[in-house]
């Protein structure tokens, strides 16, 4: 049935200015209580982060932050305010391959290369999160590089709160394993 | 009661979708390419390697790696072509009581907040508008007002906003409150007959391999009738019917346990399987439409059984007062163990778009909905007794009697208890067995498909058992599963003889050889040693799954292009398990490489011209002698995506099409040219026959002769008038159909009950005549047809795929945390299409075991996911540290031959690590746990 509307709710906004992805995003009025992954979705229609938990603790909804200093971090949108990400520059699962003018694919990244050539995901919900987090990992060793036998460790520290209930996570493991050791200055020898 | 559905499908059949036509365009069709982004699938000749035959990546693997728009839940109004762009949102609200009558909703928090849904769906809107849930998922969609809920999270309302804003905020003001459903009166628990209850006995001969006493293959299954929810079995006879002489068997057999002689260990224990979620990351979802001014519904979702949604859907509509001429169901890739099986979860999306005032709308479940609403692995109570002769070992009588939980839906619960039941025997050869199987109502939220299917219960409880009557006999554990361990040519409990070779001989020696088992007690006392606080052991289990549902069947087309280009098109889904990318690699075996073109959940197949009438599962031996004879009808048409049917059953019609494209396109165009010239050609000194061809980096060559590419293969097939495109289906019980077909003018006996060729560009035009189908196809009429016996629906299962693993793990004494250290799985399966799927199979169902033996559990009622409180900070999936993620290995034994079928893995793969690790757990602490998961709870209880 059609409900009667006593009165229209006054949903408070503020304007958002973002980047995702290298772009500048069109400044608009979003409602202040906004996760960010809705956000990504509804007004942007970039659907490749995830929803998974609505409680930040897969990941699936993963994106990078790129900070001004030249470092990055993970930040979780299911959690996280639209708002947070004012003047922010972010990077989703859509912005790491490089494309044609219309937008085709003409090489993945790092990261993502591997993880193709390990058959590292199956349904591949969760790989957006998986994505980020190995990228931000690889390009924190390229400045701070680490021994090769510290490696697996900080492997599994990188990514452990990422859930896939697919494949058990070895091809992704193995996957960054590989992204990292063909990504120079990523390593260096134990001292 | 009546007698209870032995099938998982039955459902679909009788399903006339009147004055309604249903469509089908997966989201990754022609349909859709240029929509999606370069389409789901990558081009193949970027992922074949030519030299090795092998896929470098998985075909849909670089859309999924960029974030492109796979999932259903990617979906919005916007991306639907011809759909308006604005999208409604819509959400239901669900009771959470079963003890207290509905009395109404109260929405004063959304008024107060302005937040008052555009639209409000509730059990009257059903009533008025006539719409009636499928007989399949009653009762009825929305709990009427004055009714006691059957179950926790029955929906009470749907509220649709046409503006995602206020959706959000609306849904979180009142997403915990306990206010906004009221209940009235007080009423008594829900209560049920059970859903079914089915009965296997088996007395064998006097070898495995002597004609059996008595068995359900032979004889009878025994299906018994319920007074007040007991159930009533036949008189036991010996001379009488079936059912009698059944019950004659089980009585002898209760008595030889009862009176077993003094040589004999009668072991006896109860043995519990808990209530799981599938944690299927896309949480389910739908976005429709309903286009008023065409009255067309469209439904974009992922789903296991797009068949289903077909037959039922446009039933559901044409049975309303809406009026709907025409269905759309477009099916994305999607993710689900089961959970996408049978759901009733879409219908509430075509229900949402119904009354969204012609707005799209989309209903998605958040990870609350998706714990509350969907459905959950059964839990089992399983009471086993098993008898061993002390001496030999050798198993004696085995009798289970298991419960299956249900929850408020059947569902799928009778097949899962009685498949859980035929399963129960794990790797072993059991001489006489009693099984009794029981599928229960109560008021959880519903138990369905998932994967496993009851036999990860059932072969879990069976592999503790084993070891526990191993440390009772004072025997290796592997060495008592060697001596009962099931040969080929054996018969299982059903009496039925599984097919080919069963290799769970090899798996046990190759376990005893590896260096976990070898070096367990030297590496217990080291760790210990090392670990002082920690206990450590090592387990094993081993298990055989079978494959398929028992009626499987699919549709396939294989079409050669002029260029050389393959295209394939088939009934399957992709549900991530990589579906696409091995059926695009499994036409290498015939045309030497991968299809350039895969199309996956189609479903529509009128160039066929089939049919079918009734299930397969219950249709007699005599209505199916009848049918046989039109040689449209089939049994089966299409059967759902699920059991880990699709390596095997589905590729086996794309197999046999590429077949008949080589042997009837290929392979004469090569003769043709290895004969020009004179004397015969090049192939003149050699005898060259079919048997010889050999594709080698994608050229065929035979015997010496010139390699010759797929291509210009292709040319002069067309150009020869030759075979260049098959649709064929296929149908097995247990075994598969076989006809008879005349393909140009030679006769030919095929495993095929349905097929239909295509003719190269350059054919006569008598050929072109004969191609009158839709697609241009010469439908041809079979002939001699034999379609497996209606029996052999009892045989239960006879295609096993083998497994088994070992692990080590360390029990923390003060904290009672086990940590899985390592492990090793061995898996048979015939011939991999790709390893790297593979592989990441076994990979991923450890982990959900580990899981299960671990970590995985809910209570049932009131404070079960039913309540709307859970998600994953309290039920813990498991993570990369809790698999053993560097140090496992795996093993898939060597094929026997390059003819090996391709088996079924994505279920066998999950159970042996459950038992391996109740096992372990028992050899680093000395106690047998009977109930799953071990937690450390428990652990700390028995410490």
């Amino acid at each position: 049935m059609t409900t009667e509307q006593s009165k229209a709710a006054v949903i408070p906004t503020r304007p958002l200015k973002v980047t995702i992805n290298g772009e500048a995003q069109p400044i608009e009025d979003i409602p202040e209580e906004l996760m960010m992954l809705d956000y990504l979705h509804e007004y942007r229609n970039l659907t490749g982060t995830r929803f998974g938990c609505g409680r930040g603790m897969c990941r699936a909804c993963t994106v990078i932050v790129d900070k001004p200093d030249g470092s990055s971090e993970e930040v979780r949108t299911c959690i996280t305010g639209a708002h947070y990400f004012d003047g922010k520059t972010i990077r989703t699962v859509e912005g790491h391959a490089q494309r044609d003018e219309e937008g085709h694919i003409d090489a993945l990244s790092t990261v993502q290369q591997q993880f193709l050539e390990h058959f590292s995901f199956q349904c591949s919900y969760c790989a957006p999160g998986f994505v980020n987090a190995a990228t931000v990992l690889v390009e924190r060793l390229q400045r701070k590089p680490i021994s090769r036998s510290q490696l697996e460790g900080t492997i599994s520290e990188a990514l452990e709160s990422h859930i896939c209930r697919c494949t058990g996570y070895v091809r992704y493991f193995e996957a960054v394993r590989d992204a990292v050791l063909k990504t120079p200055g990523t390593t260096k020898e134990a001292s | 009661m009546s007698r209870p559905s032995l099938s998982r499908r039955s459902f679909l059949k009788g399903s006339a979708v009147a004055g309604v036509t249903a469509y089908l365009a997966p989201l990754g069709s022609d349909a859709f390419g240029a929509l999606f982004e370069d389409r789901v699938l990558s081009p193949t000749n970027e992922a074949w390697q030519l030299a090795e035959g092998k896929m470098r990546f998985r075909l849909d693997g670089i859309a999924k790696v960029t974030g492109s728009k796979v999932f259903a839940r990617d979906i919005r109004a916007k991306d639907m072509p011809h759909w308006p762009d604005q999208q409604s949102h819509a959400f239901i609200i669900r009771a959470t009581r079963c003890d207290h009558s509905l009395k109404g909703i109260n929405l004063s928090r959304l008024e107060q907040a302005g937040l008052m849904p555009d639209q409000l769906v509730t059990a009257e809107d059903m009533k008025r508008d006539k719409i009636e849930v499928p007989r399949f998922f009653g009762p009825d969609f929305f709990l009427a007002k004055g009714d006691t809920a059957a179950y926790l999270g029955y929906p009470v309302a749907m509220l649709i906003y046409h503006d995602f804003a206020r959706y959000r905020l609306a849904k979180s003001r009142i997403r915990f409150a306990d206010d906004v459903v009221t209940y009235g009166e007080q009423t008594p628990l829900p209560e049920k007959p059970p859903y079914g209850a089915f009965r296997y006995i088996r007395v064998g001969g006097e070898t495995p391999f002597a004609e059996d006493t008595f068995s359900a293959l032979q004889e009878t299954v025994l299906y018994p009738d319920f007074r007040k929810r007991h159930p009533v079995w036949p008189e036991a006879l010996e001379n009488g019917k079936n059912t009698e002489k059944a019950m004659f068997y089980a009585q002898q057999l209760q008595d030889k346990l009862a009176n077993a002689p003094d040589d004999w260990l009668v072991f006896e224990g109860e043995y519990n399987s808990q209530y799981t979620d599938h944690f299927a990351m896309e949480a389910d979802n739908a976005n429709c439409w309903f286009d008023q001014s065409k009255g067309d519904m469209h439904v974009v979702c992922g789903t296991q059984s797009p068949q289903e949604l077909v037959n039922w859907m446009p039933e559901v509509l044409s049975n309303s007062s809406f009026q709907s001429r025409r269905f759309f169901l477009h099916p994305a890739y999607t993710v689900g163990y089961g959970s996408k099986d049978a759901t009733i979860f879409p219908y509430y999306g075509l229900i949402a778009a119904l009354y969204a005032d012609g707005k799209p709308v989309r209903l998605a479940n958040d990870r609350f909905e998706q714990f509350q609403a969907t459905m959950k692995r059964h839990p089992f109570t399983m009471k086993n007794r098993l008898a061993v002769d002390r001496e030999t070992g050798k198993f004696q009588v085995f009798k289970q009697d298991l419960t299956a939980n249900g929850g408020g839906r059947a569902n799928f619960s009778n097949s899962v208890a009685f498949v859980g039941a035929t399963a129960a025997q794990s790797i072993y050869y059991m001489p006489n067995s009693d099984l009794t199987a029981t599928a229960i109502y109560s008021r959880m939220p519903e138990a369905g498909s998932f994967r496993g299917y009851g036999t990860l219960q059932t072969m879990s409880a069976t592999e503790l058992m084993v070891d526990e009557i191993a440390g009772q006999l004072n025997m290796d554990p592997i060495d008592l599963r060697l001596r009962n361990v099931f040969k080929s040519g054996m018969k299982n409990t059903q009496g039925a003889i599984p097919a080919g070779h069963l290799r769970n001989e090899e798996i046990l020696h190759k376990a005893r050889n590896h260096s976990i088992w070898t070096e367990r007690e030297t590496r217990k006392q080291a760790y210990e040693t090392a670990h002082p606080e920690e206990r450590y052991g090592v387990g094993f289990a081993c298990v055989q799954k079978d494959f398929g549902h028992g009626a499987e069947s699919a549709f396939s087309e294989v079409r050669l292009t002029p260029e050389g280009r393959i295209e394939v098109r088939n009934t399957g889904a992709e549900m991530g398990t990589g579906y696409s990318t091995g059926q695009a690699a499994v036409v290498a075996a015939w045309l030497g490489r991968a299809a350039d073109q895969v199309r996956t959940a189609e479903m529509e197949w009128d160039d066929m011209q089939m049919y079918e009438t009734t299930s397969p599962y219950f249709i007699s031996q005599e209505e199916q002698n009848k049918s046989i004879k039109d040689p449209r009808w089939t049994p089966l048409l299409l059967q759902a995506s699920s059991a880990s049917n699709s390596a095997y059953y589905f590729s086996f019609p794309t197999l046999e099409a590429a077949r008949i494209i080589f042997r009837h396109g290929l392979w004469p165009a090569a003769q043709e040219f290895w004969q020009r010239g004179i004397g015969g050609g090049q192939s003149a000194p050699y005898v060259v026959r079919e048997e010889n061809a050999r594709w080698e980096a994608g050229h065929l060559t035979a015997r010496g002769m010139e390699p010759l590419s797929l291509e210009f293969l292709a040319k002069r097939a067309h150009e020869m008038g030759l075979i260049t495109g098959v649709i064929s289906h296929a149908f097995n019980r247990w075994e598969w159909s076989r006809a008879d077909y005349e393909i140009n003018g030679r006769s030919e006996n095929l495993p095929l009950d349905g097929l239909a060729v295509q003719y190269g560009i350059g054919a006569s035009e008598a050929q072109k005549a004969l191609m009158t189908s839709k697609r241009g196809y010469h439908l041809l009429t079979r002939k001699n047809p034999y379609i497996p016996p209606t029996q052999r629906n009892n045989a239960g299962v006879t295609y096993y795929s083998g497994c088994g693993t070992l692990v080590e793990l360390a029990v923390h004494t003060g904290t009672g945390k086990v940590s899985v250290l390592n492990h090793h799985t061995f898996l048979e399966c015939g011939n991999t299409l790709v390893e790297q799927l593979v592989s990441g199979q076994i990979q991923g169902g450890i982990a959900m075991g580990i899981g299960h033996a671990l970590y995985e559990e809910m209570p049932l009622y009131e404070d079960g996911p039913g309540n709307g409180t859970w998600n994953i900070n309290r039920y813990h999936v498991p993570r990369a540290s809790e698999v053993a993620v560097w140090q496992q290995t795996s093993e898939i034994l060597p094929p026997l031959s390059r003819t090996d079928p391709p088996k079924g893995i994505a279920e066998v793969v999950m159970i042996p690590i459950v038992g391996a690790i109740g096992n372990g757990i028992a050899h680093a602490i000395g106690h047998h746990f009977r109930s799953l998961p071990i937690t450390p709870d428990k652990i700390r209880e028995v410490l």
